[in-house]
């Protein structure tokens, strides 16, 4: 038999600069500020700790101390499980994936309760330093890599594609980036707050071509607990609770670029797999109140929200430039502020939706919250979005 | 057909791992050819050259030449490079459908922009401790 699950809490810390250097006095350490938000999150559920199954983990970053994290915190937590204990790796949908598992435990009996956490700390490592590494995680590294590509590089170029095929223009993206930071003005745990215009955003630095420094996102830390359960238990429990109604998944078998030709910018993982989330869920597209999207910049955005459905194929640059994509509007679509004004600590980041997405669905979303929200979808990627992981969530009141 | 050999007076930042597969590719681009493994079972090619067919899975492969003529499918140029390419940054890179119908992502030789949709040709870009490729406007 199979169980229906509910999310009970999202505990999160602000994102920024959390990490303490090596050589600092006071250490603000990994593995503390963790159990902390467990405790945290466990208390705001209402569950009890011995019902607790499963840990599941989005790996550390490499520049974290602490190795076999999630061994480790079990021990730190003292609690014995039944359904697993592990770390989950898959590029920037690490945290989807951990989600994803912790949901697949409670859905099978495996678990009544289960955590969906980790933490995300790299910024003590400078940007060049870090893209030697991060470079190797997009293409072939014999075959791209020896030229120098970084992972935003193949967002610019969808970017370019899309300029090229819709008749857009850097101009119309780049309102994505100042709804974005709207958006996250009203976010207290957002990592840039203060709004911007559109000419400042046009005025950046320029990183990638056609993209400046605000229509890419920032590096941060951060650290996510989330607290899933059977709905039975949640029902018994009188909160509010969101409950995860579909999910979908597809990997389209291509990794960064595929080399059969195709419509690189129509993004079909996202395609396909809120498709099947929909499905599952009994809703369509236009049934959604909000969307809070894995869109690490502006163009990812305008393609995701357009594959889900939520925007018509070459519409979503007007979209954002229209305020349909502004909270209040047609659509709003990631009240957080997205990767690019909430903040990106990467491997944590689908946490970070499910956050925003939770406190939306039991309306704790203060001044950016949507209005009667009770349908929301999220949504994770790696790659060049040649995977993609759509979760619908309901609100229960 | 031989392709242009442009010298650069630059060790690679980050070269190339060759394989007993992949060095025969290598060696071709050193002396200004551009070929690629296909699959003598179902004909298909594959880039980058493979001991398998990602196809039908067959592990029965050859050589063929490519043309090294294709056309610009997106571009950008790259100003934030890691670390390692700091000195031959920016960076322009490019996605290039090739005329067999295979599509590669690689550098682009000269700095000014392209219009998407431009011909384009494969060259040899030869640095003092090896070779790699790079596209140009045909």
């Amino acid at each position: 038999m199979t169980h229906r699950v509910a999310v009970m809490a999202v505990s999160a810390t602000p994102v920024g600069k959390i990490q303490t250097p090596e050589d600092a006095e006071l250490h603000t350490l990994e593995h503390e500020v963790m159990a902390k938000l467990v405790v945290e999150a466990m208390r705001d559920s209402g569950m009890d700790k011995k019902d607790v199954d499963s840990l599941v983990f989005a790996m550390c970053r490499p520049y974290t101390r602490q190795k076999y994290f999630s061994t480790f915190m079990a021990s730190y937590l003292q609690l014995p499980c039944h359904g697993t204990v592990m770390e989950a790796l898959g590029n920037g949908m690490t945290g989807g994936i951990a989600l994803e598992q912790a949901t697949r435990d409670v859905e099978s009996g495996r678990a009544k309760v289960a955590l969906a956490l980790g933490v995300n700390f790299e910024s003590q490592t400078p940007s060049g330093e870090h893209m030697n590494s991060s470079m190797r995680t997009t293409g072939d590294v014999d075959f791209h890599t020896i030229f120098g590509v970084t992972p935003i590089a193949w967002y610019a170029m969808d970017a370019m594609r899309y300029i090229h095929e819709y008749g857009s223009s850097r101009r119309e993206l780049a309102n994505v980036a100042v709804k974005s930071r709207y958006h996250a003005s009203l976010n207290p745990i957002a990592q840039y707050r203060k709004p911007i215009t559109l000419d400042e955003v046009m005025a950046q630095r320029e990183i990638v071509e056609p993209l400046g420094l605000y229509e890419v996102p920032p590096r941060g830390d951060g650290a996510v607990c989330a607290v899933l359960c059977r709905e039975d238990i949640a029902k018994a429990s009188g909160r509010p609770y969101a409950l995860i109604k579909g999910r979908g998944f597809y990997h389209e078998g291509a990794h960064q670029i595929s080399e059969v030709p195709n419509d690189m910018i129509a993004f079909k993982s996202i395609q396909v797999a809120s498709g099947k989330a929909y499905e599952q869920a009994g809703v369509k597209a236009g049934d959604m109140d909000f969307a809070e999207l894995y869109a690490p910049c502006t163009i990812v955005e305008v393609l995701a929200s357009e594959a889900m459905g939520l925007c018509e194929r070459g519409k979503g640059g007007k979209d954002a430039e229209s305020g349909a994509t502004t909270l209040g509007g047609r659509i709003p679509i990631s009240t957080s502020g997205g990767l690019m004004s909430r903040g990106h600590p990467a491997y944590v980041t689908p946490l970070y939706i499910l956050h925003e997405v939770f406190q939306q669905l039991v309306g704790r979303a203060g001044e950016r919250q949507v209005k009667d929200a009770r349908l929301g979808a999220m949504s994770s990627e790696l790659g060049n979005y040649n995977a993609a992981l759509v979760q619908v969530l309901e609100a229960v009141r | 057909m031989s392709m242009e050999i442009i010298h650069v007076d630059l060790d690679r930042s980050y070269p190339p791992r060759p394989t007993e597969t992949t060095k025969i590719f290598w060696d071709a681009i050193a002396a200004g050819q551009f070929k690629t493994t296909r699959c003598t079972s179902c004909g298909k090619m594959t880039f980058p050259p493979k001991p398998i067919c990602p196809h039908c899975w067959s592990d029965s492969m050859e050589w063929a030449d490519l043309s090294g003529k294709g056309t610009l499918y997106s571009r950008t140029i790259i100003h934030a490079a890691p670390a390692i390419f700091a000195k031959e940054a920016p960076i322009h890179f490019g996605i290039i459908d090739l005329e067999e119908g295979i599509r590669i992502a690689t550098r682009i030789w000269d700095m000014e922009p392209l219009d998407i949709g431009s011909p384009m040709r494969i060259v040899t870009l030869q640095y003092n401790d090896g070779p790699l490729f790079a596209a140009r406007k045909a």
